[in-house]
């Protein structure tokens, strides 16, 4: 499949295209609610391929809420630095902000006020936390979305979505800007229709950025390899039916790959020492949200600070809530050994041993142990179930891997996923593994609004 | 976790559930701590990552360089005097 | 008694710990930007020159240098903390395990830590009035063993370390802000946040004495923290506000390990020592020279500068009369080693003396010109007329000055002139 970009870039377009696709993005978004927000100024446009952004990277002027109830309100006065980027390249055009989890707290999109739809179904989950994101993405024929993940955020809504979805090397793009959810995991990156599209988004926003100490991978390389690798202790998590699709995938990668089956036995504790990590951080990433300065404004001018903090941050939705107690506890003096050090003792591990395997070849693997979910059963999942959900998409967040998710297979009607996992800095080996995926694969969409 | 702990956390954190909220919370966070627990039985050495890649000594320079937008970050503020009004001590 | 200080200082930077606002003073909340505020996705980027300025302290204070040091997140709600957490510095601190010598004791350095200030709090009644342009200033926080004992070594401790801090290029007069470890008995009392050197030692002194009176009141002594009023010059208790405060440190995300050993430390001078040495063999205490120096780098240079040619006496001096009299800022060395002859020559130093000096006018001293063996026969006259200088001569050499200052005095004769022979011609007695 090639570029749409190109594509677009270069086709004859009708006077009146960017004030029609507003129309039609608008009343599709009524059903999907891909957008918080959709930017009417798009309709000035003049040929440039329009960009929408996950609700936590802030874009000066434009209310930005991360999902939550608690940034109500929020104008940034300044544009991440990935906006900043994006709209200085005049092929593209802000479109408009996508809806997501609060804070990223969340596998299937459900943890916010007005949750987006899947586009294949809106009876089944969008995935998350960057759902609208992959939603606006399978809407959208000619689109590109800058998303965010920190341990699965845009693998798994792009593979409920069918859209593909790339995860970059931790600090390969600023995240200055960024909304943060935990800092040593957070990473901005891109869903797309096609790799190669994802492959121009990523060259124009990465690099190294004065505001940013940890955008620190400047060099991305392109080292093809022959050898896929399917880990032990993550496959035996799918379920039957995720296991025999994925099981065909294996057979037609067999064709052009060397597929072999290897342990890392350390990733077995994986999903804790994610979720150890992202809740330390999170719970304090969470702390400034208080009701005053900005975002929601909490009056009670009678109210001491602890009692007026206390009352503001009740508008916390309940995951977050959850995570912020969560996070105190695994920083508490008392455990902190316990839990904290030991999960990133777990990571360097994870960082050594996957990196190991990873000079040899890629890893590839279901992007979710099961179908898509329909909302319903999402709302049935306990926490741990729902964590559990991350079980593919989790070892390469804490790696800072790069990783890219593409449909491989319809189901019902509904887009199955995998992902492919490749060494720090590969960044445009794994890409290129989708766009060559691509040249045999045709994917497949519901919507697509704003084709010629 | 007892009460005690739990409630201790709500205040460290500067939370307040409702009677039917704490319920859920309570027992889903005692859930997720066993989950946790099982990483105390993994032999994983003493040598904490704080990010999963090296990054680099970068230090930025002492150069004066005024934010343009000042007035844009009182928006969202009750002010006086130029002063951000903030909650009471 | 233990008394134990936690010092926090600020750096001479031009820019703020983590952004690029301006340190400047300026009205409220302008020199604020996202990153000083707090901002939801801003990030910090650490100052050189901050870092530098710690590392120069850290070194100063005889610390082990941490090469790589990292930052933590001190997680604690207060309204004039922008992001509810502060950045600071725990086992990854830029020094640790240091010292300072104060007159004959050593004071442990437990850690210089790296950190960033708060917003300032202007109370207007029952509002809470925040200005940031005070958030974001670099910070060092020297925290010390327990190791001072009394009022004095108090004072002597902070008059050493101001003086360190000074030759640094920090002033601590009056940003001076420090919490005081106050344990009389096996109870530590901690005193938070007092500024000023006048209100440290104050507030020590004062928590000290209110010890002593509760243990003679037969009471025991309360473990708390109490807050230092200004105003009417006592300790009191502070309302409990920290006790279920849990700072939940975490390593901060949003920086990395910071490798300082391609900086170099500014080098320190310790005022203090360097005043023993000069006022040994000198007719000047070390006290007096201390006084003189701790202080004032330029005072300090000059009499390094001037020790061989002149007596310390007439440098002190020469540089006393100027600082009274003076215009110019730093003193300049030609003016005030004429400013030494005419003090050496038994010469009154006046304003208008100081004034004609730095205005370049030279006013030339004139000597009177004798024969060789009219000046021994001089010299002669006057060692024969006081025996008993003679005899303080023969126990101590160094009083030799006196002799040659004498007669050059009374004789109008060059210092220089007369000592080269008084030597000779005293040999003889």
């Amino acid at each position: 499949m090639a570029s749409h970009i190109k594509e677009f870039l270069g086709a004859e377009k009708p006077g009146d295209y960017y004030s029609a696709l507003v129309e039609q993005l608008k009343k599709a978004n009524g059903e999907y609610h891909a957008f918080n927000q959709i930017d009417g100024s798009v309709a000035d446009a003049n040929n440039a391929v329009p960009f929408s952004s996950k609700a936590n990277i802030c874009v000066k002027g434009f209310e930005t809420t991360a999902g939550s109830k608690m940034l109500q309100g929020y104008v940034p006065p300044f544009n991440a630095t990935v906006i900043e980027r994006m709209l200085g390249d005049d092929r593209f055009t802000f479109i408009g902000e996508t809806g997501m989890d609060e804070f990223g707290f969340g596998t299937f999109g459900t943890n916010t006020e007005v949750p987006a739809k899947n586009a294949f179904d809106s009876g089944y989950a969008a995935g998350g936390s960057s759902s609208g994101a992959a939603v606006a993405t399978a809407l959208l024929k000619y689109h590109v979305a800058l998303s965010e993940s920190t341990g699965g955020s845009i693998s798994t809504p792009a593979a409920l979505n069918g859209v593909v979805g790339f995860t970059p090397t931790y600090g390969s793009v600023s995240r200055y800007g960024l909304i943060d959810y935990a800092s040593s995991l957070d990473k901005i990156g891109v869903m797309a229709r096609s790799g190669e599209d994802i492959r121009i988004v990523f060259d124009a926003v990465r690099g190294r950025d004065d505001y940013d100490t940890t955008c620190a991978v400047q060099d991305i390389r392109d080292e093809k390899k022959k050898k896929l690798f399917v880990i032990e202790e993550l496959n035996q998590y799918s379920d039957k039916r995720i296991h025999s699709h994925f099981e065909r995938l294996l057979d037609t990668l067999g064709e052009k790959y060397e597929i072999a089956t290897k342990s890392i036995g350390v990733l077995g504790s994986a999903v804790e020492s994610y979720y150890i990590i992202a809740m330390a951080e999170a719970s304090t990433n969470l702390a400034k949200y208080n009701g005053y300065k900005y975002g929601l404004q909490h009056i009670e001018p009678n109210a001491r600070y602890n009692e007026f903090f206390t009352e503001a941050r009740a508008n916390f939705g309940v995951e977050a809530k959850r995570r912020i107690i969560l996070g105190t506890f695994i920083r508490s003096e008392s455990v902190k050994s316990r839990y904290y050090t030991k999960a990133l003792s777990v990571r360097s591990m994870i960082i050594k041993e996957m990196g190991k395997v990873l000079k040899e070849g890629f890893i590839i693997s279901p992007t979710l142990p099961v179908t898509t979910p329909r909302v319903s059963d999402v709302k049935k999942l306990t926490p741990v179930q729902e964590y559990a959900m991350d079980i593919f998409t989790v070892p390469p967040s804490l790696g800072g891997f790069p990783h890219i998710t593409f449909p491989y297979q319809y189901t019902d009607g509904m887009p199955i996923g995998a992902q492919l996992v490749g060494g720090q800095a590969n960044d445009y080996a794994v890409i290129d593994f989708a766009t060559e995926w691509e040249s045999e694969f045709d994917y497949k969409y519901k919507h697509n609004i704003g084709s010629l | 976790m007892d009460e005690q702990e739990f409630d201790r956390l709500l205040k460290v954190a500067r939370l307040k559930l409702s009677e039917s909220e704490k319920k859920t919370i309570k027992r889903d966070i005692d859930e997720v701590i066993r989950y946790f627990d099982k990483i105390a039985g993994v032999a994983a050495g003493d040598d904490p990552s704080y990010q999963p890649i090296r990054v680099p000594t970068r230090f930025r320079e002492d150069r004066v360089i005024p934010f343009k937008d000042v007035e844009l970050l009182k928006k969202g503020s009750k002010l006086r005097e130029g002063y951000i009004i903030g909650p009471k001590l | 008694m233990k008394i134990g200080l936690e010092v926090h200082v600020a750096l001479p930077t031009k820019s703020k710990l983590f952004c690029s606002c301006s340190m400047d003073d300026a009205e409220p909340n302008t020199n604020i930007c996202p990153i000083c505020t707090g901002f939801p996705g801003s990030k910090p980027m650490l100052n050189s020159a901050a870092a530098e300025s710690g590392f120069s302290i850290a070194n100063a204070l005889h610390c082990k240098i941490n090469r790589n040091m990292s930052f933590v997140r001190k997680v604690y709600f207060y309204p004039d903390l922008p992001k509810c957490y502060q950045i600071t510095q725990m086992g990854g601190a830029v020094g640790s395990e240091g010292y300072l010598d104060i007159q004959g004791k050593r004071i442990g350095i437990r850690r210089v830590q790296i950190e960033e200030d708060p917003a300032q709090i202007v109370r207007d009644g029952m509002l809470t009035l925040l200005d940031f342009n005070r958030s974001g200033t670099p910070l060092v926080e020297i925290v010390t063993e327990p190791d001072i004992t009394d009022e004095g070594e108090l004072r002597s401790f902070i008059a050493n370390l101001r003086s360190i801090l000074y030759y640094l290029g920090v002033d601590i007069n009056r940003e001076i802000k420090a919490d005081l470890n106050i344990s009389i008995s096996d109870v530590r009392v901690e005193v938070k946040n007092v500024t000023g050197i006048k209100s440290l030692i104050e507030a020590a002194r004062y928590e000290i004495a209110r010890q002593h009176r509760v243990l003679e009141e037969g009471k025991a002594i309360a473990k708390e923290t109490r807050g230092y009023n200004e105003k009417r010059r006592i300790t009191e208790s502070l309302r409990e506000k920290e006790t279920d405060e849990e700072y939940g440190y975490v390593y901060e995300p949003d920086l990395t390990v910071f490798d300082i050993s391609g900086m170099k430390p500014a080098e320190p001078v310790y005022a203090n020592e360097i005043a023993e040495q000069l006022a040994e063999d000198s007719d000047v205490n070390a006290k007096t020279i201390r006084e003189m120096t701790m202080l004032d780098r330029h005072a300090l240079e000059l009499i390094v500068r001037f020790r061989p040619k002149y007596k310390m006496r007439s440098i002190i001096h020469a540089i006393q009369r100027f600082k009274k009299y003076g215009k110019a800022e730093v003193p300049p060395p030609q003016v005030i080693e004429k400013l030494i002859r005419l003090v050496e020559d038994g010469k009154e130093v006046t304003k208008e003396t100081v004034a004609s000096f730095e205005e370049g006018k030279d006013v030339s001293i004139e000597y009177a010109k004798l024969g060789a063996v009219q000046l021994d026969k001089l010299i002669k006259r006057f060692l024969d007329e006081n025996p008993r200088m003679v005899a303080e001569y023969k126990k101590r050499s160094k009083t030799i000055n006196l002799i040659i200052g004498r007669i050059a005095k009374e004789n109008g004769l060059h210092p220089k002139e007369v000592a080269g022979r008084v030597t000779r011609l005293l040999a003889g007695y």
